[in-house]
């Protein structure tokens, strides 16, 4: 909303600036986006005569303007398809200052070879707004010669104001002044509506059936006859251009202006057009057929609230104007429409048609249904004013049901207890009045609110009026005592931190991803039909760019992640995302939300190094991450098996488990899906559930250490080549006893010192006891015991035993 | 050198003069040898079993008791000092060696260091720590909820009516369903704010609450530098008996100030939302021009941060508390908006990019 403070000054006095006004409706709830300065630094323009209107020899779009400027009569070429003998336009003389288009001086221009000394000016040329489709048309009795400035007040402050969903009655220049009225204590004085209704009486002229009163409660017209179209005075089209609105002709302006002035939308009918003079509010029948204002064929339906005469629909109630019974140049008797519509079925018909008008905007949030009379009043009075003719006496008023004003209580108490405030009864009452409510002392306030506040319900709604016009910035600042024993993060929750942060420590950088997904990514991954990743929850208007559906793994998005840096030249990557999956569980459940940590490595993962080589990442590398992550966490039981990923190398891929639980995957990429996601190089990749991750961490266990030195020994237990280390290790730990405080592989050798099919592996143990040094014979009787379990369970033969220190 | 051996020698040599030669020969070899080599040699020389100190004992037994004591005490006092000296040569040999190896084998420290990898927070995800971490220092606990939300929770009982624009498809993201039914509260939708939290933790528990809730939501924007759609929001409530618009005022007056610094003022400008009333919008002083204005706060000198207020009646009612008891409030504001504000990022698609050259910043 677009309000001139020039116009706003005519219904009230405001001592403020610009810039204290536009903040002080800003900390009333009215922000104000902008401040256009209109009009300023213009010199030179006055008001000439256009007498004649040529073509121009060689050019179609030109014409050769004959201009009186009072001074001299001369040619100029002008481009405006608007321009007419006979009518008067600002003329910028040579020389002129024109801040809106150029900070130097007008100068004489050669246009398609003919010379032209000046221009007729467009209202976007004055600065005044930004309609540039023709030249503004100035009112016939402007002086010719005169300063444009006195023809029309060219200077003036707009404020562009957000009106929030609730307060319509703000999208009007009265609404404004009353909430200004309300801030600085100045009166608002009201337009006059005092009228000559010197014409027939009005339902002597027009008829009005009221056949859907629900969506249409409230039905006011008045006539006005004989009226004279033509242009509109330039004070008016100054105020409709400054808010944004192209002056059309008189009688469709004053519409307008009444519209923007009180923010009652009004339609006018020519009333000749309207068949047996007779108006019927009523729904549209299916497929009833309509040409709209916007020269549009519609094909209408019943939820459509329609007016129309006998003969078929006039307009599209609260909305748009049939062509049928438009106003034009030759149109002498009007009847004004002023009316209440259920702001639900303009909402919806808006909605459905795709048509957003001013008065539609102001209809869906609801009109003051009060207001209709005053209204009508008010366009009559200047219509009659600036289009002559008689005004009818009378109005015709159908209203079945008078909408009363509403009645509610405020308790003080009540406003002081949510505010914070100690505010008196007497105050809450004189705000409430400057806002135009009435109201009664007592226990608690009795408040009737103004039919143009519906947004006037509830108490709490006469709370938030009592703390924004007082001011929020005079309710003192506190600070509650917070939630104690509640207060803080779960166990969990630091746990969660605790993980994130075991990632970064290792050296992995934190994506963040879309949460979509495009359900082809699953058959790129190549994921079985009956996968649990295939219950994708997809989107009923999904985003063209973003994937139908919610991701069931975040593998595709790290996968993305990977590819677009190694696009741009990172080709060394370490990254995780934490987010969330979403599986499906039919359609009329929501889904399962699962916390998952992608893991990605590729390239090398230490930094290049002047003093070393690079060596590029492996499984282990990843599998590392991993284990740290356990460390961190305290999980004792994480398994690593052999996992049957379809996505992943069929033998370079572990499934986790963490106390028996799926935890878990992690591996290389596979070529066939690396390539699919235009990948080079390998990829090695995981995801890792934090449920079950959180679930199996421990607190860290203080164990005394030992305050006697361990013995040392080495073993390597030759095994076929298929066994898996981790059974190598379990015999070792459990063959061991409670000596055994340590095993550590240190050496996988397949070669010629073993036989064909096998390999060794070579592990470090450390014996050690809490009650004293145990001496060789002891350590050795415990690997003895070892490797006898080795070759019994396993099959295994061994390849050394040795001491630490001794040679190998 | 040792003065008091050598004075102890030259007296006792005055009777024999070539020993008091032997004394200063032996003192010029010892400071002679360059190398602990040479100084070995040269040990060899003196004091070895055929070295010329030794050789001042030969014979000693011959010799009368007067002479043989005598010669015998010169030829300790010369070995002794010539020990010594020999010790000291040593020592300073190599404390030359030393010096001149560690002069070889000088660092340029000017080299870039070894570094362990290192990762790095997204600045969503930090953005998110800093505002929990203030909230939960002011006494509030973290909770989540599903991102893919009923609209009951996210519409309905948040008091927004049907018909609603945010509740259209040109606005909100649905899930598919058969049987769609327009604005049906078992309809079911990505999340288009994290306020549906509220309504889930006031529904499971009693007041006094205290809740902060970071998380993702969704709206049907196209990407461009100031829209996505899927972003980050913080949520935070409170409710109690006694909790007032003050306290709101007081409670994000601290969080602004600990997030964009002490000196920042802060203001509340009335505002709408359907599940907040009183509700306002709230600004903090500009970071650039401190309120002067630029064209990061577009010459207004305030940049908005997030929108409040007092829990709607309407919104307790939902979930069956008495609102004649309780009194609350909740506010929420966009994570990446923060992040902008706080860091100068201009363009919303670098947070989900994720380009290492973006990543290694934070």
């Amino acid at each position: 909303m677009r309000i001139s403070i020039e116009w706003l000054k005519e219904y009230i006095d405001i001592e403020m600036t610009a810039e204290e006004l536009a903040d002080a409706l800003s900390m009333s709830g009215t922000a104000v986006d902008r401040v256009h300065t209109l009009g300023g630094g213009i010199s030179g323009v006055v008001v000439a005569d256009v007498r004649e209107v040529k073509p121009h020899p060689n050019a179609d779009t030109l014409s050769i303007v004959v201009v009186d400027d009072g001074e001299t009569v001369r040619e100029i070429v002008c481009g405006a398809p608007n321009v007419r003998a006979g009518m008067k336009y600002p003329f910028a003389r040579e020389g002129a200052r024109l801040p809106a288009v150029s900070s130097k001086p007008l100068k004489k221009a050669k246009i398609r070879g003919v010379e032209s000394a000046g221009m007729l000016l467009s209202a976007a040329e004055l600065g005044i707004s930004e309609d540039h489709t023709g030249i503004l048309e100035l009112a016939g009795d402007a002086e010719v010669g005169a300063d444009v400035h006195q023809a029309l007040p060219l200077e003036d402050i707009v404020l562009e104001l957000e009106i929030t969903p609730n307060r319509p009655d703000c999208m009007s220049v009265v609404g404004v002044a009353r909430e200004v009225s309300a801030l600085t204590g100045a009166p608002l004085r009201l337009p006059s509506v005092e009228l000559d209704e010197s014409g027939p009486p009005v339902d002597t002229l027009a008829r009005v059936i009221l056949e859907d009163p629900q969506g249409c409660p409230r039905y006011t017209a008045r006539a006005v006859m004989g009226v004279k179209t033509g242009p509109s005075p330039a004070w008016m089209q100054r105020r409709l251009t400054a808010a944004g609105l192209r002056p059309i002709s008189n009688v469709v302006d004053v519409t307008n202006y009444v519209l923007l002035e009180l923010g009652q939308p009004l339609h006018a009918f020519d009333l000749d057009l309207l068949a047996e003079r007779t108006i019927i509010v009523r729904r549209a029948a299916r497929g009833e057929p309509m040409r709209t204002l916007d020269g549009v064929d519609r094909q209408l339906d019943e939820a459509t609230l329609v007016i129309t005469d006998p003969s078929g629909p006039v307009a599209v109630a609260g909305i748009i104007g049939g062509e049928d019974s438009e106003v034009t140049e030759s149109s002498a008797n009007i009847l004004i429409e002023s009316a209440h519509f259920d702001p639900t079925s303009i909402l919806l018909t808006s909605k459905r048609l795709g048509i957003r008008t001013e008065a539609s905007a102001r209809f869906e949030r609801g009109v003051d249904p009060g207001g209709t009379a005053f209204a009508a009043a008010r366009a009559a009075r200047l219509m009659n004013e600036l289009a002559g003719g008689q005004v009818a006496s009378g109005e015709i008023d159908a209203y079945p049901e008078e909408i009363k004003p509403r009645t509610l209580e405020l308790r003080p108490s009540r406003a002081n207890k949510v505010l914070g405030t100690d505010l008196g009864a007497g105050e809450m009452a004189g705000i409430l009045q400057s806002l135009g409510a009435r109201v009664e002392a007592g226990e608690a306030l009795t408040v009737t609110v103004p039919t143009f506040r519906p947004d006037l319900e509830r108490e709490i709604d006469l709370v938030e009026e009592v703390a924004r016009i007082n001011g929020f910035d005079r309710i003192p600042e506190t600070v509650p005592q917070g939630g104690g024993l509640a207060a803080g993060l779960t166990p969990q929750q630091r746990l969660e931190k605790k993980m994130l942060a075991g990632l970064t420590a290792q050296g992995l950088s934190q994506a963040v991803t879309y949460s979509f997904m495009n359900p082809a990514d699953l058959d790129l991954l190549g994921l079985a039909d009956d996968d649990k990743r295939r219950r994708v929850v997809t989107l009923l208007n999904p985003l063209a760019e973003t994937g139908e559906g919610m991701r069931t793994t975040l593998l595709p998005g790290m996968l993305r992640v990977a590819g677009g840096n190694i696009n741009r030249g990172s080709k060394d990557l370490a990254l995780f995302e934490a987010g969330r999956a979403f599986i499906s569980q039919g359609e009329e459940v929501l889904p399962v939300e699962i916390d998952t940590v992608a893991l990605l490595l590729a390239g090398d993962l230490h930094p290049q190094h002047w003093s070393g080589r690079q060596t590029a990442c492996d499984f282990f590398d990843l599998k590392g991450i991993v284990e740290n992550l356990a460390d961190v966490l305290g999980i004792t039981v994480l398994e690593f098996g052999r996992a049957s990923e379809e996505f992943l190398v069929p033998m370079s891929a572990a499934v986790l488990s963490a106390g028996n639980e799926y935890a878990g995957y992690i591996g290389q990429l596979h070529p066939r899906v690396a390539s699919a996601f235009d990948l080079e190089g390998d990829i090695y990749c995981g995801e890792l559930l934090a449920a079950p991750l959180l679930a199996a961490a421990n607190e860290s266990v203080y164990s005394p250490v030992g305050r006697f030195p361990n013995v040392k020994v080495d073993v390597a237990a030759v095994v076929d080549e298929a066994a898996d280390a981790i059974e190598v290790e379990r015999v070792i730990r459990r063959s061991g006893g409670d000596t055994l405080k340590s095993v550590r592989l240190f050496d996988v050798y397949r070669g010629p010192q073993v036989a064909q099919g096998k390999k060794s592996l070579a592990y470090a143990l450390e014996f050690g006891s809490a009650s004293g040094t145990l001496t060789d014979e002891q350590a050795h009787r415990r690997l003895d015991a070892v490797i006898a379990s080795l070759q019994k369970e396993l099959g295994a033969s061994i390849r050394g035993r040795e001491r630490e220190g001794e040679a190998r | 050198m040792d003065e008091n051996s050598m004075n102890e020698i030259e007296q006792l040599t005055q009777e024999r003069p070539e020993l008091a030669a032997l004394a200063r020969e032996s003192l010029d070899a010892i400071e002679a040898a360059g190398t602990p080599a040479e100084l070995e040699e040269t040990r060899v020389r003196l004091l070895g079993k055929k070295g010329s100190i030794a050789a001042v004992f030969k014979g000693l037994g011959s010799l009368p008791p007067e002479e043989k004591r005598t010669l015998g005490q010169i030829g300790n006092a010369l070995r002794t000092l010539a020990e010594s000296e020999l010790t000291a040569r040593a020592a300073r040999l190599k404390d030359a060696e030393t010096k001149e190896r560690l002069l070889r084998e000088a660092t340029d420290v000017t080299l870039p260091g070894r570094r362990l990898p290192q990762g790095h927070d997204h600045l969503l995800a930090r953005v998110i720590d800093d505002v929990t971490d203030i909230f939960v220092s002011l006494g509030y606990k973290v909770v989540a909820g599903p991102e893919v939300e009923l609209d009951f929770y996210n519409f309905e009982a948040l008091n927004t009516p049907p018909h609603h624009p945010a509740r259209s498809l040109q606005d909100t993201l649905y899930v598919r369903r058969s049987d769609p039914v327009s604005d049906d509260p078992k309809d079911i939708l990505l999340r288009t704010h994290t306020s549906p939290v509220q309504v889930r933790v006031m529904e499971s528990e009693r007041p006094p609450l205290y809740v902060i809730s970071p998380g993702k939501a969704y709206r049907k924007d196209e990407i461009d530098a100031t829209h996505s759609p899927v972003f980050h929001q913080v949520e935070g409530f409170a409710v109690s008996e006694d909790i007032t618009m003050g306290d709101l005022k007081g409670t994000l007056e601290v969080f602004a100030r600990k997030l964009f610094g002490e000196e920042r003022a802060v203001r509340f400008r009335p505002h709408f939302f359907p599940f907040t009333e009183p509700s306002a919008e709230v600004d903090v002083s500009c970071f650039v021009c401190a309120g002067g204005g630029c064209s990061l706060c577009k010459g207004v000198g305030w940049l908005e941060i997030m929108g409040c207020g007092m829990i709607d009646p309407a919104v307790f009612s939902h979930v069956g508390y008495d609102p004649e008891k309780y009194t609350g409030f909740a506010f929420g504001g966009g994570v990446e908006r923060i992040a902008m504000l706080k860091y100068g990022v201009d363009d919303m698609r670098v947070f989900f990019e994720n380009d290492m050259r973006f990543l290694r910043q934070f």
